[in-house]
């Protein structure tokens, strides 16, 4: 185990450098010009060039990319393009309004899908899995920035219970101010996650009901609740590790159209701000962070998995 | 033991994940002045008019992040409608008169080749060091300097030399140009001085960490910037224009339009932009004024006349197009209301000197476009139509022509492309991939600064342009001192392309701003285009 997970941190590193390297030749590729959005139009192409030098955009795209990884070595992300603040200071800056979001969202999702799942899973074809199977539909058709215009216009219109938009009221600092602001967002996002973890664990449960032990504990005469909530729930506890390791890169690359309608000051928003900007140093960053929480947290499910499930630790 | 092993490695990336939050926690801090303390508004004076009372915040809506709040470098929207706020400009202009901020007044020499430029006595930035002629040309200075990159700097070279900027006292600058040039005072409009002794041992003042708690000279001070949520001004109670009424003015950063709408119904926001739209939606609420005012700004239809195709270099087929157009009608399909926008026929925009829209316009008449076309031997017409996709105007724009001009027999394929294609190609002097495309300008007050769009080897020819006489009249429009003289030449230009076709001018297009009715004083503010206020400090809370 202990090389599985040396193997693994040390597989990471050609891996963000491919990443890396896919993400550089894409923004490079794509139409547009950084140059742009520094040049006026009484400019000459001199000036333009002179811009373009000063922001060492007139290398060739190895180069630059050379250059990049140079920094990187040294820790250092570059700077923004736009606004020339350090790119490392810009995500961190947005980490936590991220983090916190994303975090809450995929907590309560979770929390809902684990009992949601397995009482549809055991009832399958009935209507608590009917019911649970419509909304889980509803949750993956309905466009998220509809379902925040709803609530917003419901939550915050017309009865006044919550804020529309931001993630604090101006000029202040608390934490229930903080919370308060998330409520919605966090409800949104919670809902799209749901619709998704609903289907493994309900698919999951009923694989689970087929098995052996299963019928080993009906024999022994205990009840189907006891059964679905004490036996199968641990089972169907694994895919859930999975699927929460791979949520580990959400909670740093933040989700756009959430963020962008909530005003929540976040990384989904700060990346939607560089990839109109052609801010190349920017989107980097950002890919790079995400790619690296997601091949940590596939690490971590893992390792989870190992500790809940001997089988799969021997078979390493 | 194994399992212990694990459990620290687990315990370890968690506490890198949390160690990553907190950090970025520490650095919001740094940003943001320590404690929100509400400003007690100290024994106000009855206020000028009357009825003004002091106190309470604004909240305006912004569509993004300031880039950089340092008025060298503000080039996009939101930083410039901040820096307002923030900084106070030497002096404005509006419909040709001056009001005079930070000058005292500004005097050409009887050659015209030197102004003198009056600062106002006893003027101080918000920390309270003096603001004197040393600040005026330190800013000048930097805006030269190649290596700083500020965008300005095009505007103070003249015939390619620099403008000089010379400290005579404390509070007069002379600036010596090398060549007549009345377009310098709306150069001047341009330049707000920032602080010598903050910024002179930066070496890159773009990257400058002091760009972070900007120190101004405007109405209101600095308080403090949370990224992606708001950026708040406080009061500054040595305004030489004196006190403002408000506490402060917070600038909401709202990037969805639906939800920005929503929370100014709700009175989170109390000052936001409004499409044609919308308007209907917030006007029934009965607690906003609407205003529409001009924007001094140009929609036109580009003619790309250097195409593959050269279909365009033909003036008869140019004539033929617009005399398929009709400009009301193009008005009501891409605006909604000929409240938002007026007809336009000149390439001048009304607020510029010398405007007329007296000139030929080729006023709707498809009989005569299509006798145009026959008579140039022109048929089967083909163009290509670049859109930028998502921008509605443009959209409305392209089918709108497409659907004219299939009536005179012209067939017209829109291209729809990303944004940022659609930029690059825009500006690419040497696209010969398509003939049309609905774009726009602000250019300000001086009609020197068309020269760029117009001159045969201009920068931004994006017509492709080219016409001997053009060129000759704007230069000789940019170095006429006599103002009676130099109206002739630029009335001159206007006949001569609006004749020639070079674009179709449509609309000269109008911003609206709803306003929560609880605000007043906005004659005195006076609404201004890109920047929504130009004195913020004259609002009040009713």
């Amino acid at each position: 185990m202990r090389q599985l997970i040396a193997r693994r941190l040390l597989q990471t590193i050609p891996l963000l450098f491919f990443v890396s390297i896919a993400c550089f030749a894409l923004v490079k590729m794509a139409p547009g010009d950084p140059v742009l959005s520094f040049v006026t139009p009484n400019m000459h192409a001199e000036d333009i060039e002179r811009i373009r030098h000063n922001l060492g955009l007139d290398k060739p795209a190895y180069v630059q990319y050379w250059l990049w990884l140079k920094e990187l070595f040294q820790g250092n992300l570059g700077y923004s393009l736009v606004n020339h603040q350090p790119v490392m200071d810009q995500i961190l800056d947005r980490l936590p309004a991220t983090a916190g979001l994303m975090g809450s969202a995929i907590l309560l999702a979770v929390l809902l899908a684990i009992p949601l799942g397995l009482t549809a899973g055991a009832n399958r074809d009935r209507w608590p899995d009917k019911l649970v199977n419509l909304f889980s539909y509803i949750g993956i058709s309905v466009p998220l920035f509809w379902l925040a215009i709803l609530l917003i216009y419901l939550f915050a219109i017309h009865l006044h219970w919550l804020p529309s938009m931001g993630m604090r009221s101006i000029g202040v600092n608390s934490a229930m101010d903080v919370l308060k602001h998330g409520i919605l967002p966090c409800v949104v996002l919670a809902f799209g996650f749901l619709s998704v973890y609903v289907r493994y664990i309900r698919s999951s449960t009923i694989g689970q009901l087929k098995e052996e032990y299963v019928q080993i504990q009906y024999a022994f005469g205990s009840t189907k609740k006891t059964i679905v909530f004490r036996h199968v729930m641990k089972h169907v506890l694994l895919p859930v590790i999975t699927l929460l390791g791979m949520s580990m890169a959400d909670l740093v690359a933040g989700a756009i159209v959430t963020e962008t309608v909530f005003s929540w000051p976040g990384i989904g928003s700060l990346g939607m701000t560089a990839v109109k900007g052609m801010d190349y140093p920017v989107i980097m960053g950002i890919t790079l962070f995400s790619a690296l929480f997601l091949i940590l947290g596939n690490l971590l499910a893992d390792i989870l998995y190992g500790l809940a499930d001997p089988r799969i630790k021997g078979a390493r | 033991m194994r399992k212990s092993w694990f459990t620290v490695l687990t315990l370890l990336v968690l506490a890198l994940v949390v160690s990553a939050c907190s950090g970025g926690n520490n650095n919001n801090g740094n940003t943001a002045s320590p404690s929100a303390s509400p400003t007690s508004s100290s024994a106000s004076e009855p206020a000028a008019s009357g009825e003004a009372k002091d106190g309470g915040n604004l909240i305006i809506a912004v569509g993004a992040d300031p880039v950089i709040l340092n008025p060298i470098y503000a080039g996009d929207r939101v930083s410039l409608t901040i820096d307002q706020a923030l900084y106070a400009p030497l002096f404005q202009v509006n419909n040709g008169e001056k009001t005079f901020y930070l000058a005292d007044s500004l005097e050409p020499s009887a050659d015209n080749l030197t102004y003198t430029l009056k600062l106002k006595s006893g003027l101080t930035w918000h920390d309270g060091q003096p603001l004197t002629a040393d600040d005026v040309v330190f800013t000048f200075e930097k805006i030269l300097d190649e290596s700083q990159n500020s965008m300005f700097r095009e505007n103070l070279i003249i015939g390619g030399k620099p403008v000089q900027a010379v400290k005579v006292d404390d509070t007069t600058v002379e600036f010596k140009l090398p060549q007549v040039n009345p377009a310098f005072e709306a150069t001047l409009v341009q330049l707000t001085p920032i602080p010598k002794h903050i910024f002179e041992n930066e070496a890159n003042i773009e990257k400058s960490t002091k760009n972070a708690a900007p120190v101004g000279s405007g109405a209101f001070k600095f308080k403090e910037y949370k990224t992606g949520e708001y950026v708040t001004l406080e009061r500054f109670d040595n305004y030489f224009g004196g006190k403002a009424h408000l506490d402060s003015i917070t600038y909401r950063i709202a990037k969805d339009t639906n939800a920005a709408n929503l929370a100014l119904q709700n009175g989170e926001i109390n000052v936001k932009y409004l499409d044609p739209q919308d308007v209907a939606t917030i006007e029934s609420t009965g607690k906003f004024d609407i205003q529409a005012y001009s924007e001094g700004r140009l929609a036109y239809l580009l003619f790309n006349e250097k195409s593959d195709t050269g279909a365009l270099a033909k003036k008869e087929v140019r004539e033929a197009i617009s005399y398929a157009l009709n400009r009301e009608e193009l008005i009501q399909v891409v605006y909604g209301s000929a409240d938002y926008a007026d007809p336009a026929k000149s390439f001048v925009t009304p607020d510029g000197l010398f405007h007329t829209n007296d000139v030929t316009s080729y006023d709707n008449d498809a009989a005569k476009a299509k006798e145009l076309l026959s008579s140039a031997g022109v048929s089967n017409l083909k163009l290509r139509f670049i859109i930028s996709s998502g921008n509605k105007a443009q959209e409305a724009a392209g089918l709108y022509v497409q659907q004219k001009l299939k009536d005179i027999g012209v067939t017209v394929e829109l291209q729809s492309m990303d944004a940022s294609a659609y930029g690059q190609k825009f500006v690419d002097l040497n696209a010969t991939d398509y003939e049309l495309s609905y774009a726009g300008y602000i250019m300000g007050y001086d009609p020197d600064a068309y020269r760029i769009l117009y001159q045969s080897d201009a920068n931004s020819n994006y017509a492709k342009y080219k016409n001997e006489e053009v060129d000759k009249l704007f230069d000789q429009g940019a170095g006429e001192a006599d103002p009676a003289k130099r109206g002739e030449i630029y009335k001159q230009l206007q006949e001569i392309i609006a004749q020639d076709a070079v674009i179709y001018p449509a609309a000269y297009t109008k911003t609206i701003v709803a306003i929560d009715k609880k605000y007043g004083g906005l004659d005195e503010a006076v609404l201004k285009p890109v920047v929504i206020f130009e004195d913020p400090s004259k609002l009040y809370l009713k």
